[in-house]
Order: C-alpha cells, then structure tokens, then sequence
C-alpha cells in the first residue's frame, strides 16, 4: 500500500503540482497506540465467547465509541477538550456516609417484605409520587443535574467565562398570575413575557441570620454590544428568606427580548454572603430606565465581591417575544421598538475550478456575482 | 461593563438623558444562546451518517439502557454529551420501587423522566435509538406511554429549510 503511493508522490513532486494527502502517510510507521481489536485472539474462533444477541453486541459497541481513542476523530474535531474548570461553589460539610447507606439498605429490605408493594410491582399499577421524588431529588443529585442543564444552556461560559459552581442551595421562583395561577421556574423552562411582568415570588432554605444577593440578567438581549448584559432585578443583603427585607439596588425590569432574536436565556443567581457587603457602587437610580445604566456584567460584578459572597442557588427560563414587549419598550423605556430578522450564514461552494468534474449546468450559477440564475435545473 | 456611580443629578434630567440613549441600537444582533437555533428549529441536525445506525439527525435523543438491574434513561446531544437523565440507581426513584428493574420501573422511570425533560425545556426528543423488534415489549412501550402522557413529544420537529 504504501510503496504506490510513494511513487506517486514523486511523481507529483516532479510535475510541480501540489497534491493533498494526509502527510502521515508519506512514510511506514508504527501505529501511536493500540489497533482495536488487537486484544482477540483470532486462531481459535470456536473457543471465543460469542455474542449470540445484537442487543449485548450493541451496549459493548457504544461504550467502546464512547471510550477517548488515540486517533482523530470527528467528535474530537467538533468538540475540543475543555479545559480544567475553576469550582467556586459553596463549601460542603461530607457527612458520614454509614449511617446514610445503611438506613437506605434498611428501607429496601421493607420494601422488598412488604408484599403489598410486589403485588402492585407484579401486576404493574405502581404510581410513585412525583413530588416526594423531586423534593427527594433536590436534596441528592438535584444541584449535579441543575449544574449539567446550565452547562448545556451556556451560563457558565457566558457568564462566569468557564468557571463552574454547583447550585446546592435549591432556589424556587414561581411568576404569579392574574387567575391565582402560578408559573414556576426551573432550570430552562418557557416563560413568556407578559407571564413575566411583575417580580416574582422566591423562596429557598436559609439559616437565620445569614444573609443573600439575588440577581436577574439577560446575557443574550444586548442591544448594542454582544459581549455584556442586561441587568433586571439586583436585591442585597436579604436576611434569611424575606426578600422584601433585602436592599434593592436595581428594581424589577419585565423581560424585553426583542422580536426576530428568538428565544433568550433569563438567569437567576443567588449568591451567600459572608457579612454585610456594600453596593453603593452597583445601586442604579430607583426608576432605572436606561439601557446603558442596565448594562452589566456578571464576571466583573463578582469579582469585585468574590471574598465576601459565593454562589449557592441557580435557577433560568428561556423567553421570546410576544406583544407585552411592545408595550415594555414604548412605556417604560421610552424608544421605537427594534425588529430582527434572521439572516442565514451564506451557502459555502469549494473554490471555483476551470474543469469542474460531475458537475452539472448550474455550477456557473453558484459563482455568478448577479443573483438571477440562468441554467434554472440544468 | 458600564457603571454608574450615582450622583446627585435631579431626576428629570437623569431620565431624560437616559432613555434618549436608548435608541441607539447596532445593526447586527447576536443571540449567544446555544438553545436558541434548535429551539426555532433553525439549527443543523448532522445529516450524514446515513449508512450506520443508529443515524445522528436530532437536536436532542432519548436513550433507554435496559440492564440486568437497573433502567436508566438520558436525553443526550449528537454530539453525545447528556442533558438530563433518570435512572432506578438514584436513591429519590429507588426507594419508592419494589424493583429497580421491569416494567413497573420502566413506567415510573417514564413519568419522572417526562417531568425532568419539561422542566428542562426540553419538549421534543427523538426516541428512535431503539432496536425494532425489542421496542414491542411491554416496558418500552409502557416507558413511550408514560413520556407522551408527561407531556414530551417523542418526534422532533423538521428543521426551517427556508
């Protein structure tokens, strides 16, 4: 294989013309690491375990394409390796793990005597209840999910610039409506705007005495610089549960996100403070209706107070336009309402070449700098 | 960012200076959501792969992994990464269960999963990652009533062409 193909490189050297192979392959080597399968032995076939199901064939099959390999592949062209991300969450006491796994093997030694629960098991009519199991949820594996969604939605990357945190406090934010009904917020559920009019009602766990920074922001809704955000609603120094109590530095701002932008991220942070902190230099003017006062960025607000308060609690919806925005633009920041429309990146074509092979009519058209196609299907 | 570190200015000038500058707006709009796309099915789904099976044209995939003992659902990315999942190994599904495995486990895992995906805002998945002649047995198809009854569409819309 390789001896054609080396003759055929000086064949092209020779001419002048360039040629595109993948350079590795101009000389025999030893292959960088192990070939697959190298580990079975193929002499004595009978005596290998056979797979005998396509099922057992294809778990092993996904778990190996989803082993790191030491060639290149497209997934390694498509997502390059992230680098070690800084943790700034709040610290955890670990607490004993004994006691806690032998009280869970104590109540599944119940389960498996009670005979009610296999009858239902048997005959397939076992209902769990959905609100114990998320309450149950948010205490144990609740803040790695919430940490995994926010990753996926970007929010770390756009707003921390990589660094991550896990939301062990769970921050529960419910919008109440006009007809006593309630729409809740979690981790990038729909909202719409006019659901989103006036502040909503949040709770979460807190000791006495400690005291809480809520903060709402849009990173995606600039509209003049793509890089920073809007912020909505900045409350301070909350004692304990009681946001009302807390100082409000930037009072609550319906979402605008303009039409044709489609669908923006909204993002609730709330962050414990070791002691009273002073924001005198983040206060906006009580009716703060300037785009460019409401310009903020996350990243540097926190490192400016990142000794005395750490992120615990994370909560985000997605939102798109819909006509309560319109009327937030006229009234409350007084401007003409901008309106986007979506432009597609232009259609890519390989560089033009004088022969083109297998090419049909129309391969003219896609190079023609006027706009009016001439070979129509041709 | 801006800051403005307040002076006293009287109010009226403050807003007037302020929400006349609001107008200015620049030409060029980017959404740095990575949702944002997929969610107005403008997004590319990777249309190759059409030789191999399972085929990688979704935005987001449902996964059933049926083991010996335990069931575990995830709603992955092409690109494999894992947004949300369930599984009967985690101890809030667990203790409610007589059994980590079958088709009870299966239903229960069904509804939680459906609740997770919706509070996600995940509400289109493709469940087409399944092998035909086990997706007729009964936990699968207990597991597909319990998303479509939890409010998840197992289809994924096709994808904005113009």
């Amino acid at each position: 294989m390789a001896a054609p193909l080396l003759s055929a490189a000086l064949r092209g050297t020779r001419r002048g013309r360039s040629f595109g192979t993948a350079a590795v392959l101009w000389k025999r080597a030893a292959p960088l690491g192990p070939m697959p399968n190298e580990d079975v032995d193929v002499s004595n076939l009978e005596a290998l375990e056979k797979y005998r199901s396509f099922t057992r064939y294809f778990r092993l099959a996904e778990q190996e394409r989803r082993k790191p390999c030491w060639w290149n592949t497209y997934h390694k062209h498509t997502n390059p390796a992230a680098e070690p991300q800084t943790d700034i969450s709040l610290p955890r006491e670990r607490l004993s793990r004994t006691k806690e796994v032998k009280e869970r093997k104590r109540i599944l030694r119940e389960n498996r005597r009670n005979a009610e629960m296999e009858r239902a098991a048997r005959l397939q009519t076992v209902l769990i209840p959905l609100d114990d199991v998320r309450a149950e949820w948010e205490k144990t594996s609740g803040p790695f999910h919430k940490q995994r969604v926010a990753e996926h939605c970007g929010v770390f990357r756009d707003l921390f610039r990589g660094a991550t945190f896990t939301p062990w406090v769970a921050l529960r934010v419910q919008y109440s409506q006009e007809d006593e009904h309630l729409v809740p917020v979690y981790h990038g559920n729909m909202v719409t705007p006019s659901e989103a009019s006036n502040p909503p009602a949040v709770s979460y766990e807190a000791d006495k005495g400690s005291l809480w920074t809520l903060l709402l922001t849009n990173p995606d809704g600039h509209l003049r610089d793509a890089d920073s955000e809007y912020l909505h609603w900045l409350v301070t120094n909350i004692p304990g549960n009681d946001i009302r109590s807390g100082k409000e530095m930037c009072h609550y701002l319906p979402p605008f996100p303009a039409r044709g932008t489609g669908y923006h991220r909204f993002i609730f942070l709330l962050f414990k403070q070791l002691c009273p902190i002073d924001f005198s230099q983040d206060a906006r003017p009580t009716p703060c209706h300037s785009l460019k006062m409401r310009t903020f960025s996350t990243f540097d607000f926190y490192r400016k107070h990142e000794d005395a308060m750490t992120p615990a609690g994370l909560a985000f919806f997605q939102c798109q336009w819909d006509s309560s925005v319109t009327s937030t633009f006229h009234q409350l920041l007084n401007m003409r309402e901008p309106v986007f429309e979506f432009v597609r990146p232009p259609v890519y074509h390989p560089p033009q070449v004088k022969f083109p092979r297998h090419q049909p009519l129309r391969y003219l058209d896609r190079y023609r700098d006027t706009e009016e196609p001439t070979y129509g299907i041709y | 960012g801006l800051r403005f570190a307040s002076t006293t200015v009287s109010l009226k000038t403050e807003t007037e200076v302020d929400t006349s500058e609001n107008e200015v707006v620049a030409p060029d709009f980017t959404n740095r959501n990575p949702r944002n796309l997929e969610q107005l099915a403008l997004a590319r789904k990777e249309r190759g792969w059409k030789t191999t099976w399972p085929k990688r044209d979704f935005w987001h995939r449902l996964r059933l992994e049926r083991t010996q003992h335990y069931v575990e659902a995830f709603v992955e990315r092409c690109n494999g990464e894992v947004v949300v999942s369930a599984s009967t190994r985690e101890w809030a599904i667990k203790r409610h269960l007589y059994s980590p495995k079958g088709v009870a486990a299966c239903k229960n895992l069904g509804r939680v999963m459906a609740q997770r995906c919706l509070e996600a805002g995940i509400n289109f998945v493709n469940f087409k990652a399944i092998i035909p002649w086990e997706h007729c047995c009964d936990s699968i198809q207990e597991f597909e009533k319990a998303m479509e009854e939890g409010g998840v569409v197992l289809r994924e819309p096709r994808r904005l062409y113009q």
